[in-house]
């Protein structure tokens, strides 16, 4: 799933006719002119993060000078561990009402789903259970369209009439185009704005695509951050250069994500199995230095490019490499790259802790190959988890 | 007995051309299971390992009566290989595809509800029965015997690998499985283990069911509420991973659409709650699956028929 900046999906949605108010991005202050300015303004951190509102990162200013210095003080920001580099100007709206809306997919009831209310906002999640009357949800049967009279009703239960009323239904059944067509994961409009002079705009979109869908969307290529749906913060060095490791063969996967400090490489395998091996030595209070899932059968090459980087954190005293029994990832593959990757750093297995748990395709082989580099190899003789014991009462030498 | 696939099942592979099917084909083979016939358009007339080749599904069931599909396809090509075996009234489906996008798995998978269509999947290992050597997916990969022998118990992993070595814990205990099912690692699935519970319980030779959960989704949730409700009632052993995450930073919040249809549900904890309350017996320990899982079965055999 990768999000899109806030320009980015304005941008989208002007293309496809929905009113949005006049924009531009800037990252100095000094870019700022009585242009930009020749109606008050707002002014909005471009982060791919909700919640910036809150966060205050988002500021109105009447004056050039009022805006340079509020640019100035929003590009100091970082927002929920994301650092400011670039803000949108936008013209301010004259608003009468602050609505919401959102197209989604329902993953319990497998369609796409669109909740509208006319209670716009920050709090809006709340509204659902506290006040449902004032919130319209509705499910869309997937291979048809949103039809104009079904995005007249809704509007229309939410108590909207008069020309609001057929220009909010227009800009529905498009904003539902923009949803198909974009393959999104999400849209949505808060506030979908009625202002004063009865026009509807979308003065603030929320835009999230399907990566597994990317490649239809040759058009969206550099606008989406693919994987970035479920990131806390940007990118770490060390996560970069994993995910270069992870993107030179197609075979296999190796996912990396930094933990803050630790002491255990942590080289697991197996959606469910690493998930598993995570627990087992967190119970056992020991502390895992990153997360990672490989598996898909990766290359030796991936296998050691990520072992490499598992090893390179600063802090790593130990080395757990586990998976559950493979259905297809090759233990002799895993432990050539093992293997390789010790080789290359120069650690001595005889005095750095490592506990290897693998078994499945090619085991006999890739115990050979373990035991001769003098590593503590365990196949189906343990389970994951007294594996996992076996790890942490190694590491007791060293930390 | 089984849930699913039992000597009647009669297979096709569509994308059996493919580089990823050559080796479940000969894995399966190798295993004992029958594959009647394979589709890939183009390659009609050809063999793949023995297996003939048609252009089109509807040939494959007019030759060969078949009635379940193994669909190993890549992601472009899934939704219209799904709608072709539902057209041509196929009523099991295993997809075994990754990285479907979600608006084709919102669309195959209602189509398969529409026509009351049994999907395993997208993103599944598949699903074994191993008293009948039957496997549909890349399930056991080339050795099924080291994880997977007839028993009583039934198994539903969340994880495919965890499919195989939650298995394998049920041997460990000196059981064996009815059936073992990876249901894919998407949230967009077409049977969930609420849906299997419903199977497992009208099948005989399943005493107990054995489950792998991960964070995300309200399978667990659902699959409670189907326990409360009194409509599994054989002992369920439950184990949810990856309780750690719920110390780690949350992602970061992108819009509020998410929060106002799924709430709170997709915690571990949470999870672990529902099934507790409803009966189940959900284990903190993996390695518990077969202490717990003696107990119960023991307990069975005293019970006077």
């Amino acid at each position: 799933m990768g999000r899109m900046l806030e320009d980015v999906s304005k941008t989208i949605l002007k293309e496809c006719g929905i009113p949005v108010p006049g924009h531009s991005v800037i990252s100095n202050s000094n870019e700022i002119t009585d242009q930009h300015l020749s109606h008050p303004c707002v002014l909005k951190a471009l982060v791919p993060v909700g919640k910036r509102g809150k966060a205050g990162a988002i500021k109105f200013a009447n004056t050039v000078e009022e805006a340079k210095r509020k640019a100035d003080e929003i590009l100091e920001m970082t927002v929920r561990n994301f650092p400011v580099e670039k803000v949108l100007l936008e013209e301010k709206i004259n608003i009468d009402e602050e609505w919401y809306v959102s197209i989604t997919i329902d993953s319990q009831k497998q369609v796409p789903v669109i909740i509208a209310t006319r209670e716009g906002g920050i709090e809006v999640e709340d509204l659902v259970k506290d006040a449902p009357e004032k919130v319209v949800v509705f499910y869309i049967e997937p291979f048809t369209q949103l039809y104009p009279y079904q995005a007249k009703e809704i509007w229309s239960k939410l108590g909207v009439t008069g020309k609001p009323l057929v220009k909010a239904a227009a800009i529905l059944c498009k904003l539902y185009d923009v949803f198909i067509k974009f393959d999104c994961y999400i849209l949505e409009i808060n506030p979908l704005v009625l202002s004063k002079d009865e026009n509807v705009i979308a003065a603030a979109s929320v835009m999230g695509v399907d990566d597994a869908a990317l490649y239809r969307h040759p058009e969206l290529e550099g606008k989406v951050e693919s994987g970035s749906e479920r990131s806390w913060r940007p990118l770490t060095e060390l996560e970069k250069e994993m995910v270069k490791v992870n993107d030179a063969d197609y075979r296999g996967t190796a996912r990396y994500t930094e933990m803050d400090g630790g002491e255990i490489g942590f080289m697991c395998g197996g959606g469910g199995g690493s998930l598993l091996s995570f627990d087992a030595l967190t119970n056992l209070g020991a502390l895992p230095a990153n997360y990672t899932e490989t598996g898909g059968n990766p290359s030796e090459e991936k296998v050691k490019g990520l072992t490499k980087g598992i090893l390179s954190k600063k802090g790593v005293k130990g080395l757990f490499v586990a998976h559950n029994i493979t259905n297809n990832t090759q233990i002799d593959v895993m432990a050539r790259g093992v293997v390789e990757a010790l080789h290359e750093l120069g650690i001595n297995p005889k005095t750095f802790p490592i506990v290897v748990r693998e078994a499945g395709v090619n085991d006999e082989e890739g115990k050979r190959i373990f035991l001769e580099a003098g590593i503590t190899y365990f196949g189906e003789d343990l389970t994951i988890e007294e594996a996992a014991a076996e790890m942490v009462k190694k590491m007791k030498g060293v930390s | 007995m089984s849930i699913l696939i039992d000597i009647n099942t009669k297979m096709a592979v569509q994308g059996i051309t493919g580089r990823e099917a050559s080796m479940i084909v000969s894995h399966t083979l190798a295993y004992g299971t029958k594959i009647f016939a394979g589709i890939t358009p183009g390659k009609g007339g050809q063999h793949v390992q023995g297996v003939p080749v048609y252009d089109t599904v509807a040939e494959a069931v007019k030759e060969h009566d078949i009635n379940a599909s193994l669909i190993v396809v890549p992601p472009a090509f899934a939704l219209d290989a799904v709608l072709e075996a539902i057209a041509n009234g196929i009523k099991l489906i295993v997809v075994t595809t990754e990285n479907i996008p979600q608006h084709d798995a919102v669309k195959l998978l209602h189509a398969a509800r529409k026509e009351k269509v049994t999907i395993i999947g997208p993103n599944t290992v598949g699903l074994i029965n191993p008293k009948d050597r039957i496997k549909m997916g890349s399930i056991g990969g080339d050795r099924p015997e080291r994880c997977f022998v007839p028993g009583s118990v039934g198994v539903i992993s969340r994880s495919g690998g965890m499919t195989a070595e939650t298995s394998w814990m049920v041997k460990r205990a000196g059981y064996g499985v009815t059936t073992s099912i990876g249901i894919g690692g998407d949230s967009l699935i077409g049977s969930t283990i609420r849906d299997l519970l419903i199977l497992f319980e009208k099948d005989d030779e399943t005493e107990a069911v054995v489950t792998f959960s991960e964070p995300g989704t309200s399978f667990e949730e659902e699959a409670a509420k189907l326990l409360k409700e009194g409509g599994f009632t054989k002992p369920l052993i439950s184990f949810v991973a990856g309780k750690f995450t719920e110390s780690m930073p949350e992602g970061t919040v992108f819009g509020h659409a998410g929060a106002m249809i799924s709430g709170n549900t997709g915690r571990p904890s949470l999870k672990m709650k529902a099934l507790k309350e409803s009966g189940a017996r959900v284990i903190e320990q993996y390695d518990d699956i077969i202490s717990v899982l003696q107990s119960e079965l023991e307990a069975k055999v005293g019970e006077v028929k």
